[in-house]
């Protein structure tokens, strides 16, 4: 009987090694392996074996039998790894959805907020964090908008004190980082700012990216060219652009940028309401006055300040419609993104 | 600033330009365009009528059955209005219109009569409060026509946003000055046909301070017929949205709007001593009743116009109820003045009162505008109210400018704009809007600016105008030279995307909260009364108690976001945040601002994952420990050999937070301070948030962890000798901690252990009580040779001696 194990176990190595493809492979099993085939005669063979041996000889049977299972499955998937397709019913239903690890998402914000950072961080510009939390001198004085200027208008300010507020554009980082450093300058400021307004289109707190540009000679020419990098970076290599007059106290000229609308591809539509434009950014070339303020000598130095919001960017890039869902944190919405 | 194309084009040539074309022209001036929209679209459909004949209603009294021609269609109509007669032309509303309030005109029975429309009054238009009956128009309009043509209110509405440094626009001929620069076209103004001159002795104006009141202008009218508006003057001020109210003030609302020059009529009659003196209110006079009837509280440095005895005005904000013009009046004190910007802003605010003539005035009106206003205003009362305007006037111009020249240079603003310019260009664009040019030398250009310009104060200004006028887009793209320098970034940045990023590998999503929050919060967290976080920057003007302190901990925000989403169905729920807190200092200072990285976790232990893989159980305290020691493993902050590691240190009682479970709590300590802390949160906590599972909470000081050294990434070579591994099961005492028993065997100083780690540990089933099993494996491994039993043997019997003596042990059997 061991003998008879033992041979069997050779022949069946051998026979396997032969087989060549699938069907090969099939026979083999239904001559060895089946239900009616070799191994299976073995073992009622065991039946008829002495009573001290029976246990001996089962386990020694039984084991020739699991390797020769294992040698065929690995011959098959030797065989059938390289024949896709042909598997299928063959134990394992691939449709079923793969073991997928749970994966977090950053904040949809986060990620324009990183999108932009690294364009201009690649153009050479740094980045600098600012308080929140800000002198009424940094966030309007400095910035040529004095008490009762009407331009405040354009900012609905939470105050915490007579001189103490929340922030309401990055802009405040231009001058505290010009007080304290020499052009040439590159410098872009990322953050929250804060405005007392909300509806379906604010909310009262959002994120801006400031970023300006000191050295001398540099003109409002140049400020398009970079801003033009920018938002075709941003959005698509030949989006069109343009730039309109407008007015901020902190630089002179200002100008509104606005891009073709990235909805309807400046046909018009809701979201830009018919008219093609979508603003993007405001900028300007850095008034004389600021620059007095910080002590640079406005007819040695020039520079342009642009400033941009990221939920804006993040509304048209996704096509989010309700501002509001930014902070309401539901992982529907975050893991969209 | 609003108006119609119809109104714009009264003063100037739009040429062959479609309103659409005009709107871009004016946005890309400057004069951002929110809109072009038909007026009153809600009218479109209403047409005019002939009342044919007008009969009883069999039914009804105060019911007439009616006959009206609209167009070649007649109409019957059941209409109850006492003006209705035969000839009548006025306004119907056919079956399908939809008014103003929303109600939709069908035909209907009136008390058993058929009727086909509705004949319509003024009010039922929107047009305005008549309701005594319907509408009456000339006789000789067309009927069947559309009702807004008939009304000449076929028409454009232009709304223009204007930025505050162009006050000139806001005025309809400010615009058209505007259009007629682009379309070099001729302006058509207004003509005035009377004259001011010099005091007339009929009354006097005094200021008292001209810093703030550089200008004051008035005239009397005498004997004005107080009445409604013609209709063309009522018809320009409904198109933009102004309620005509009578003659005399609808004219200097009108003029208001052509010009930007506010105007005031006085009801000469009421003012005491013939007089009018623009000053402080005196310390007797605290209050004021405005004309819409409101009593306002004065405070010392309001400018107001007062006559002889007392205040009639807020001086450019709004009139008194007792000078008001009524239907009574017959003579009238029509001012026109220039008052200081800052002040009258700060009134309005005070106040709470912004006006028209306020928006104007704080962003400041051309003083060298009001006696040419003025008199337009005067010319109109005459024709219109009938008055007669007694000759003379006053002109007080204590504030008078010098002319306002500046200077431009030619290679300043071709540098600044990157254009090459010359003479020609720079002075044909600042000409075409009104600006005298003339060469001072071969650089400088010297510019005289129009009096209403009063924004152009500096070579700045006019560089500004120049791109304006040449256009932004004409102006070429060019990137910056610049020296090559290298952008030396923020570390705190950096690491912070790094946290972020191993987070969200380790399912977090990431959370933004405001940053302003409710104090209720706390209570919620039950911090003590005198904890320091109670203390919270207050906003002095929040929008509602929610968003009313700056925040001390981010943990709240976050449980809110948890119980969202466990509303929405979303039960499992990995959340982090990495933000600002807020520490107050001094009432005049800013807060301390420290950032913080805080999760949580709570729900299945694999979320939404496939239930056909992974199992259903619920993360615990050891799924939030794993978190922050693979964090801090993957930034290489818990290294051992380092002063400043980080290590896990189990709390004492005091130090444990009120939401903290007290029995799943660890500190993290670092060679600087406390790093953060992780913890089950207490049920309580969770319930006052609406939360009803268990959460686990980790907060970690950011910006400490930012100032940790990351271990040197450093290579160590690979083993040549292969390990062994051995196993200890012991029966300890169940108070014994699994990280002493670890620490007795690293501190061991046996040779060749290379690692040990905990593999099991269980309690009940056959062990006695108070005892707990836990298994243990040691792994050896010498760096210079193949160990031998021999040499394991040795170092692991002392361990497991050590290990049993000092914990009071024994080795588990089988």
């Amino acid at each position: 009987m061991e003998q008879e194990i033992v041979a069997l176990q050779s022949t069946a190595k051998e026979m396997l090694a032969a087989v060549e493809d699938t069907t090969q492979l099939e026979e083999f099993r239904i001559r060895f392996l089946g239900r009616k085939g070799q191994f299976g005669a073995l073992m009622k063979g065991l039946g008829k074996v002495a009573k001290e041996d029976k246990p001996r000889l089962g386990q020694m049977a039984n084991a020739a039998k699991k390797e020769m299972e294992k040698l065929f499955s690995e011959k098959k998937q030797a065989l059938t790894s390289f024949t896709a397709g042909s598997v299928s019913g063959a134990g394992i239903d691939l449709t079923l959805p793969g073991r997928r690890p749970e994966k977090g998402q950053l904040h949809p914000v986060t990620q324009i907020m990183n999108e932009v950072c690294s364009i201009f961080e690649n153009l050479g510009f740094s980045v600098a964090e600012g308080p929140d939390v800000e002198h009424d001198h940094y966030n309007f004085e400095a910035l040529n908008i004095p008490a009762h200027h009407p331009a405040r208008d354009m900012h609905d300010t939470f105050y915490v004190s007579d001189s103490i507020l929340l922030r309401t554009h990055t802009s405040p980082m231009q001058a505290r980082i010009m007080e304290t450093r020499e052009p040439p300058l590159r410098v872009i400021a990322p953050g929250k700012v804060y405005r007392c307004d909300s509806d379906i289109t604010h909310t009262p707190m959002f994120h801006q990216v400031e970023g300006f540009l000191v050295d001398r000679d540099v003109s409002f020419a140049d400020l398009k060219g970079v801003l033009t990098v920018f938002t075709r970076k941003m959005f698509k290599k030949d989006l069109a652009l343009r730039f309109r007059p407008s007015f901020f106290p902190f630089t002179e000229p200002s100008a509104e940028v606005d891009i073709a609308c990235v909805i309807c591809d400046g046909k018009g539509c809701r979201v830009c309401k018919k008219t093609g434009w979508l603003e993007i950014l405001g900028a300007g070339m850095i008034d004389p006055e600021v620059f007095k303020m910080v002590g640079y000598n406005p007819e040695k130095y020039s520079g342009f300040a642009f400033g941009l919001g990221i939920e804006r960017i993040a509304m048209l890039k996704y096509g989010i419609d309700d501002i509001r869902l930014y902070y309401e944190n539901d992982l529907r919405f975050l893991s969209q993104f | 600033m609003k108006f119609t194309l119809s109104w714009l084009k009264e003063y100037v040539d739009t040429r062959d330009l479609s309103p659409e074309a005009l709107a871009e022209q004016l946005t890309m001036l400057g004069l951002e365009v929110e809109g072009v929209t038909e007026l009153f679209p809600e009218l479109q459909t209403l047409r005019t009528a002939k009342v044919l004949s007008v009969g009883p209603h069999p039914n009804a009294d105060k019911l007439h059955l009616c006959e009206v021609a609209v167009g070649d269609a007649t109409y019957s109509i059941v209409c109850g209005a006492p003006n209705v007669r035969e000839n009548l032309i006025t306004a119907i509303a056919l079956p399908g219109t939809v008014m103003p309030d929303g109600t939709k005109i069908k035909p209907s029975k009136v008390r058993g009569i058929k009727s086909n429309g509705m004949l319509c009054s003024e009010r039922e238009l929107g047009l305005s409060d008549s309701h005594t009956g319907i509408m009456e128009l000339p006789e000789d309009t067309d009927h069947g026509q559309s009702l807004l043509q008939a009304l000449g209110l076929d028409d454009l509405l232009i709304e223009v946003d204007l930025t505050p440094n162009r006050p000139d626009c806001a005025s309809v001929i400010g615009i058209a000055r505007e259009i007629a620069g682009i379309t070099r076209s001729e302006l058509t103004l207004p003509v005035a046909e009377t004259e001011i001159k010099h005091t007339n002795g009929q009354f006097s104006v005094d200021i008292e301070d001209s810093e703030i009141c550089p200008r004051y202008a008035a005239r009397l009218i005498r004997n004005v017929r107080i009445e409604p508006s013609p209709w063309w003057i009522q018809k320009r001020l409904l198109s933009i949205g102004m309620r005509p109210i009578n003659n005399v003030v609808d004219i200097t609302n009108l003029v208001m709007m052509e010009y930007g020059q506010p105007l005031h009529a006085f009801d000469f009659d009421t003012l005491e001593g013939k007089q009018i003196i623009v000053r402080k209110p005196r310390a007797n006079e605290k209050n004021f009743t405005t004309l819409d009837g409101e009593e306002r509280t004065l405070e010392p440095d309001m400018l107001m116009i007062c006559d002889a005895a007392k205040p009639v005005a807020v001086a450019g904000v709004m009139g008194g109820l007792d000078s008001e013009v009524t239907d009574k009046t017959v003579n009238i004190l029509l001012e026109s003045a220039c008052f200081n910007a800052v002040s009258i802003r700060r009134t309005a605010r005070r106040l709470n009162l912004p006006s028209e003539a306020s928006y104007r005035f704080e962003r400041g009106v051309d003083p060298g505008g009001c006696a040419t206003v003025m008199e337009r205003a005067v010319s109109l009362l005459c024709e219109v109210a009938g008055g007669d305007a007694v000759e003379g006037g006053v002109d007080m111009y204590g504030g008078k400018r010098p002319f306002n020249s500046q200077t431009i240079r030619i290679s300043r603003t071709s540098a600044l704009l990157g254009i090459d310019l010359d003479y020609d260009k720079i002075a044909d664009a600042l000409q075409s809007i009104g600006m005298q040019c003339k060469p001072k030398n071969d650089d400088t250009i010297w510019v005289l600016a129009p009096t209403f310009r009063i924004d152009i104060e500096r070579e700045a200004d006019l560089v500004e105008e120049v791109a304006r006028l040449i256009g932004y887009n004409n102006i070429p793209t060019s990137l910056p030279k610049v020296r090559l320098s290298y952008p030396e970034q923020q570390p705190q940045r950096q690491i912070r995307s790094r946290a972020a990023d191993l987070l969200v590998g380790m399912g977090f999503s990431e959370a933004i909260n405001y940053s302003f929050t409710t104090s209720r919060h706390l209570s919620m967290m039950m911090l003590a009364d005198d904890d320091i976080r109670r203390k919270q920057v207050a906003l002095l003007n929040p929008l509602s108690e929610e968003q009313s302190v700056m925040r001390t901990m981010l943990l709240p925000g976050l449980l809110e976001n948890l119980k969202h989403n466990i509303n929405f169905q979303k039960n499992s729920v990995r959340l982090f945040e990495i933000g600002k807190v807020f520490t107050p200092r001094g009432k005049d200072e800013q807060p301390i601002e420290t950032e913080q990285l805080t999760g949580l976790l709570s729900g299945r232990r694999y979320g939404e994952a496939s239930h056909l893989y992974f199992n259903e159980e619920n993360v615990d305290f050891f799924d939030a420990k794993g978190v922050i020691e693979e964090l801090l493993q993957q930034m290489r902050l818990q290294d051992c050999g380092k002063k400043d590691a980080v290590s896990f240190r189990i709390p004492d009682t005091a130090e444990v937070e009120n939401y903290e479970d007290p029995s799943q709590c660890l500190i993290l300590d670092s060679g600087n301070g406390t790093l953060g802390r992780l913890a089950r949160l207490q049920s309580e906590v969770a319930r006052n948030f609406g939360i009803k599972q268990d959460v686990y909470i980790f907060d970690i000081n950011f910006q400490l962890l930012c100032t940790l050294t990351q271990t040197d990434r450093h290579f160590r070579s690979l083993p040549v000798y292969p390990a062994v591994k051995r196993d200890i099961a012991l029966l300890i005492p169940e108070h014994v901690q699994a990280g002493d028993i670890l620490e007795t065997i690293r501190s061991s100083k046996e040779k060749f252990i290379e690692h040990c780690e905990i593999f099991d540990v269980f309690q009940g089933k056959s062990l006695e009580k108070g005892i707990k099993s836990v298994a243990v494996s040691v792994t050896y491994r010498s760096p210079t040779k193949t160990l031998t039993e021999k040499n394991v043997n040795k170092s692991h019997t002392k361990i497991i001696n050590t290990l049993i003596s000092e914990f009071n042990g024994s080795l588990r059997e089988g």
